[in-house]
This record gives C-alpha cells, sequence and structure tokens, in this order.
C-alpha cells in the first residue's frame, strides 16, 4: 500500500530524514518508535504533504502512484489520514459542521453525493459514541479550548469518519491519561482491518501494549537503524534508546 | 484637541454654509431648533473640514468628500415598496421606523408591535422639552467633530423614540436609515436619532443605513440615552452601495447601573466612518462595542472610538474584527479614558485584523488615558494573515486550498457575528456579509 524508498526530506533546507525505507501492505500496524528530534514528525508531516517540508531524494508510492507528487488535499482525499500531535485550534468553525464538510469532500471525491447535514449526524452521534464523547463537542468550535484528551479523541473521531486507507497517528498517546488512551486506543483498534493500514508514531511502548503493532522501527537522526516484532518495543522500553543508538554508531 | 482645529472657515466650508442658507429659507425649522441649528452652523464653522494632520482624522481622507458639490436630498422621495420591504429585518414588521434621505416618515414607519412601550415623535417637537434642549446645546458646545456638527446644524427632521420605564417589549425596533441616491450630482442627508430609555426598560434596538441608489452622502448623528437600569441590545448595520460616503457618530450616555451592548457590522463603501463617543457616567454602567468589517476592492472603513469612564464600578469591551482585501483600507483609532475618581474600572479592547492581500491596508490605535490608581485596563491589536498551519489542518482533512482559505476567513468574522443578539440580523450578516469572503 505504502512504499517508502530511501526518503530524504528536510525543513529550511537542513535535512532531517536521511534515507528512509518503509514498505506497509494493508492489514499492517507499523510503529515508529524513537528519540526526541529522531524525524519522527517530519516523516509524518512529509507524507500528510506539509508545504513547509521538502523531500530532497527517494520516492513515496502510494497505491503505485507518486504521493509526494499529490496536493495535501488530494492526498486525504486518496485516502491518506494524519492525526496530529497538536490538534490545530480554529476558532469559529463549528465542529460537526467542519467534520460534515470533510465527510462529504471525501464522498464527492468518490463520486457519491453529498450527505445532508441529518443524514450525518446519525453517523456522527454514532461516532461520536463509540469514543465516549459527549454531544457538546459537537457543536463547539473545532479543537477550541478542548482539553488535550478531547483533542485527541476528536482526531480519532474524524479518521473513523474519514475511514482513510492509511493512517499515520503522530504521538496520538502523548497527553492522555489512561483511561483516555484505553478509549482512544479503542477507537483505533475498531479501525483496523484487512483493507487499510496504520503507522503508529510514539515515544512509549505504553501505546502499544494497547494497540499491538506487527512491526517496530526505530528511528535515529534521520534513518530506521532497527527493525523488528512487536518484541523490540519491550526491550527498547526496557533498556532505552541509548542502547541501540550507543551500539549502531 | 482643539489645537488642530481651523481658525477661520475657508474655501472647502463655503458651499455648505450656502447649503445651510438654503436650508434656513425652504425648510425653517421652529423656533428651539433654530437656535440650535444656528449654534451648531457657527460650531461647524470653527472647527472646519479636518487636515491631514486632524487627531480625529489621521487615518481618514475626506478631501475628495468636501470637494463635492452637494445638492440637499429633497424630502419626499420614497423607495420602491419592494426595495423597502426587503430592508425590513424579518420580525420586525410592526416595530420599524423609517427614516428617507434623513426625513422621518411616520407614513412609511409601523410601531404597532411596540404599543404602549414607545413613544415616538419628531425630533424637533421632542426639542421642546428644556432639559433635552440642554443636552443638545452642551452637546454642541462641545462638539468636536465637524461632521456631527454639520449634521446639527440642519436638525430640524428626524426622530425621537422613548422606551417608557421599566418596558421591555419583545419585538426589536428597527429604525431604517434608507438614502434614495440621485441619478444626478451628489446630495447630503443627514438623518438624526435620538433614543431615550427611561429607567429599567430594555431597548432591542436595530439600526440599519441601506441606499436605494449610489451617489450620496449620508451623515447622521444618533444620541442614545439610557437611564438608571436601562438596557440596550444593539446591532448597527452599514450597507451601503460602494459610490456613497456614510458618516455616523453614535452618543451614548449612560447612567447608573444600565448598559449598552451594541455590535457593528459593515460592508464598506468608498468611505465610512463610525464615530463612538460613550461616557458612563454613574456606578455600574457597562458598554460592549463589538464591531466587524468585510472590505475589498478600494473600500474603506473607520472607526473612531473614545469611551469616557466617568464614574467607578464600570466596566466597557471592544472587539473589533476586520478582513481587508483588495486595495480597501480600515482603521480603528479607539482611545477609552479612566478619569480622575474612576477606580475599579474595568476595560478591555482588542482588534483583530486579518489582511488577505498585499495592497489592502489596515491601521489601529489602540490607546488608554488613565487618571485613577485602582483600575484594570487592557488593550491590543493584532495583523495576520491566514494561518499556515490552519490551512494545512484543514487540507489534510481533504478541503480544498479554495475552502479552507474560505472556511478560515468566514470563521473570523463569525466570532463577532456570533454576538449579534438577533438571529435575523445574524443570519443575513452571515448570509450576505460573509458572502464577500468567497472568491
Amino acid at each position: 500500500m505504502l512504499e517508502i524508498k530511501d526518503l530524504h526530506a528536510g525543513f529550511d533546507g537542513a535535512e532531517i530524514l536521511k534515507g528512509i525505507s518503509l514498505s506497509v501492505n494493508a492489514g499492517e500496524v507499523h510503529a515508529i518508535m524513537g528519540p526526541n528530534g529522531s524525524g519522527k514528525s517530519t516523516l509524518a508531516k512529509v507524507l500528510a504533504g506539509h508545504p513547509s517540508y521538502q523531500a530532497t531524494a527517494g520516492e513515496v508510492l502510494y497505491q503505485g502512484r507518486n504521493l509526494l507528487e499529490m496536493d495535501t488535499e488530494k492526498r486525504a482525499l486518496e485516502g491518506v489520514f494524519l492525526g496530529f500531535q497538536y490538534p490545530v485550534e480554529i476558532p469559529g468553525v463549528n465542529n460537526a459542521e467542519f467534520l460534515r464538510m470533510a465527510y462529504n469532500a471525501r464522498r464527492v471525491h468518490a463520486g457519491e453525493e453529498e450527505l445532508d447535514p441529518l443524514d450525518f449526524d446519525e453517523i456522527l452521534d454514532e461516532k461520536m459514541a463509540g469514543l465516549g464523547m459527549e454531544a457538546k463537542y459537537k457543536n463547539r468550535s473545532l479543537n477550541d479550548g478542548f482539553s488535550g484528551g478531547e483533542k485527541k479523541k476528536n482526531e480519532i473521531l474524524q479518521m473513523a469518519i474519514l475511514e482513510p486507507k492509511i493512517a499515520v497517528l503522530d504521538e496520538t498517546d502523548s497527553g492522555l491519561d489512561i483511561d483516555a488512551l484505553r478509549i482512544v486506543a479503542g477507537g483505533v483498534n475498531k479501525l483496523r482491518g484487512p483493507g487499510n493500514a496504520l503507522i503508529l508514531i510514539t515515544h512509549y511502548q505504553r501505546l502499544l501494549e494497547y494497540i499491538q503493532p506487527d512491526f517496530v522501527h526505530v528511528l535515529s537522526r534521520g534513518k530506521i537503524i532497527k527493525s523488528g516484532e512487536k518484541g523490540l518495543a519491550l526491550e527498547l522500553e526496557a533498556m532505552g534508546y541509548d542502547w541501540l543508538t550507543t551500539t549502531n554508531a | 484637541m482643539s489645537g488642530t482645529v481651523k481658525e477661520a472657515p475657508g474655501q472647502a466650508e463655503t458651499p455648505f454654509l450656502e447649503l445651510h442658507k438654503k436650508f434656513l429659507q425652504d425648510t425653517p425649522p421652529p423656533g428651539a431648533v433654530r437656535g440650535l441649528a444656528e449654534a451648531a452652523l457657527e460650531r461647524f464653522s470653527v472647527l472646519g473640514f479636518p487636515h491631514r494632520k486632524h487627531e480625529m482624522y489621521t487615518f481618514v481622507g475626506t478631501q475628495d468628500l468636501v470637494g463635492q458639490a452637494f445638492e440637499l436630498s429633497g424630502e419626499g422621495a420614497t423607495p420602491e415598496q419592494e426595495f423597502l420591504r426587503a430592508q425590513v429585518v424579518p420580525g420586525c414588521e410592526n416595530s420599524v421606523l423609517v427614516l428617507v434621505d434623513g426625513h422621518y416618515r411616520a407614513d412609511l414607519s409601523d410601531t404597532s408591535a411596540l404599543a404602549g412601550s414607545i413613544g415616538v415623535v419628531p425630533f424637533a417637537e421632542a426639542l421642546s422639552d428644556s432639559g433635552l434642549q440642554n443636552y443638545f446645546k452642551d452637546a454642541i458646545d462641545e462638539e468636536n467633530d465637524v461632521f456631527a456638527a454639520l449634521n446639527a446644524a440642519f436638525m430640524a427632521d428626524g426622530v425621537a423614540i422613548t422606551l417608557k420605564e421599566k418596558a421591555a417589549p419583545e419585538a426589536p425596533l428597527q429604525v431604517l436609515c434608507v438614502s434614495t441616491g440621485s441619478t444626478g450630482g451628489p446630495v447630503l442627508n443627514q438623518p438624526r436619532v435620538l433614543i431615550q430609555v427611561q429607567p429599567l426598560a430594555e431597548l432591542k434596538l436595530i439600526t440599519s443605513f441601506c441606499g436605494e441608489r449610489p451617489n450620496y452622502f449620508v451623515n447622521a448623528v444618533m444620541d442614545i440615552l439610557v437611564q438608571e437600569g436601562g438596557q440596550v441590545s444593539a446591532a448597527q448595520v452599514q450597507r451601503d452601495p460602494f459610490e456613497a460616503w456614510h458618516f455616523c457618530k453614535t452618543r451614548v450616555t449612560l447612567a447608573g447601573d444600565s448598559r449598552f451592548f451594541t455590535v457593528g457590522a459593515s460592508y464598506g463603501s468608498r468611505l465610512v466612518r463610525h464615530h463612538y463617543d460613550a461616557r458612563l457616567k454613574a456606578p455600574g454602567a457597562e458598554l460592549s462595542l463589538n464591531a466587524v468589517s468585510v472590505l475589498g476592492g478600494q473600500e474603506q472603513v473607520h472607526q473612531f472610538v473614545r469611551i469616557h469612564h466617568e464614574a467607578p464600578h464600570c466596566t466597557s469591551h471592544q472587539l473589533f474584527k476586520n478582513i481587508v482585501d483588495g486595495k480597501s483600507r480600515v482603521s480603528v483609532d479607539g482611545t477609552v479614558i479612566v478619569c480622575t475618581g474612576a477606580q475599579l474600572t474595568y476595560s478591555d479592547q482588542l482588534i483583530n485584523n486579518l489582511m488577505l492581500s498585499d495592497d489592502a491596508h489596515a491601521d489601529n490605535k489602540p490607546n488608554l488615558m488613565i487618571f485613577a490608581d485602582d483600575v484594570k485596563c487592557t488593550h491590543g491589536a493584532t495583523v495576520g494573515q491566514v494561518s499556515p498551519d490552519q490551512m494545512f489542518y484543514l487540507k489534510t482533512r481533504g478541503l480544498s486550498e479554495k475552502t479552507a482559505k474560505e472556511l478560515l476567513t468566514k470563521s473570523f468574522a463569525a466570532s463577532v457575528i456570533d454576538t449579534v443578539r438577533f438571529p435575523a440580523v445574524a443570519a443575513e450578516l452571515k448570509k450576505s456579509l460573509l458572502k464577500k469572503l468567497e472568491a
């Protein structure tokens, strides 16, 4: 589904990703771990098409097509989703209305008819109940004044509504208490299926107790320095990133 | 402020003095009014039209305006019925006062929904009250805005509204000022509205300015006097055609424990200027002034605000949101004056500007003058473009560049529109004012 080949990318002329290769197939969950500043969030932003980040070499194929040549919104419409580490607050934009716009943009792109507010509301209520979100969040401004936990839930709500083929969740666990983490992880697990894939970016092994990955990759200084199965995350938790960065240095 | 005043009337003022002669000849005002009108003309001559460095008009170019050869708008014009009907806010069909070209038109007004709560008389009639005469005499003596003085010089006509003690009618009162414009040379009309809210009465007020045809200068003055415990919730909508000049001075006087909330919305024109002069006279008075302007092309809107905290324990809030595109210009010059003894004043003021083009222009002058030592006052201004982070976020959800930008600019203005207390007005603003943001 997603094929990253020797990707070099950076920000403002500085190279942050220094040759990343990763292959993600439908139905798989990949965890990307690594210390601060290793390039995890940069990878997420490059995949989603952030205008400030430029790929300088390598390629990314999504369903056989060149992802890097697509506009940000095109990627989204084609099924790429980025769960933000810091969801952006947008005062004045009604949450439910925004969700419906995003949902309908996807439908129109797929050649389907737009859903009217009433029909959409049913879907929204159901998805929100699944995430334990109170109905009041529908009529508030998008992420405006939401607590850290509610913002992350709102990200997963968007994912549930947009039903992406591949979702990149950037530190979705940060800032969550244990109950919220369980709910968010439960929401993500419900969305797992044979037809879609997930890339989880995280610092900690904690999230991976709730969302079991098929593969774990360790990113350090812009490169994947080790890949393995889920046991690797436990090893990392026990021994720290130094264990890998020093042995591989 | 008098330091910037011209010493003698010059060339620019002369045509207006001629117009005034014609006015006195054609429609001589009754005795008491005539005295005031003459005093105002005197004041107008002393003040003179502003030059470039005039403090009140720092950001407002009036050369083009005062160079026009204006005729006075006639008295008898009646707008097309269909046009007029479309200007009435839904729900105000039986609570609307109509002024056409500055003249109060009882025949076009209908206040049956407010029967028993309000009194409505022609302005000149209200001036038989000696208290009001003194109020206007003082206002003219202290007038520092030459255009308001010009309005007062022509003040015979207009409307005076009194909301009776403890009255709180459900229906909002709409004061609809229609300019019929001109198909020939530019015309001048000068609406004057006096609103008195008696103790513990609550008025819902909508003022709307619109034009049937372009080519006019509407120069309005509105006096709003709120007595003890009274309240006014207002929406003030400016919607003139581009080829129009719109000046309006709103003078608000607040007695103890009285409140005045207003939300202004401006569509802009070649030159719009709102002047707010508010005096919080006794403890417990509260004022809230929010305003939104959405401008493009060559449109201009200027806000000049002076809020005087004259007593302790008073509160004022101001929020301005301006969106400027094309070559439009906007300015907010706002000063809060906390007078000696006005302890425990609370005042905040925030001006936000969203710039959508490189050629648009925004001037802001938030200002505080504090002569008391136990107060809490804040002020600030921001200027920015559409946030790239917000754009990126919306695009990652599949919204196009155009849709995302539209959503963000609309949301910027919507936060002020959402404070309008009349759903029908807010809905219309969202529909038509925000439509200006659609590419």
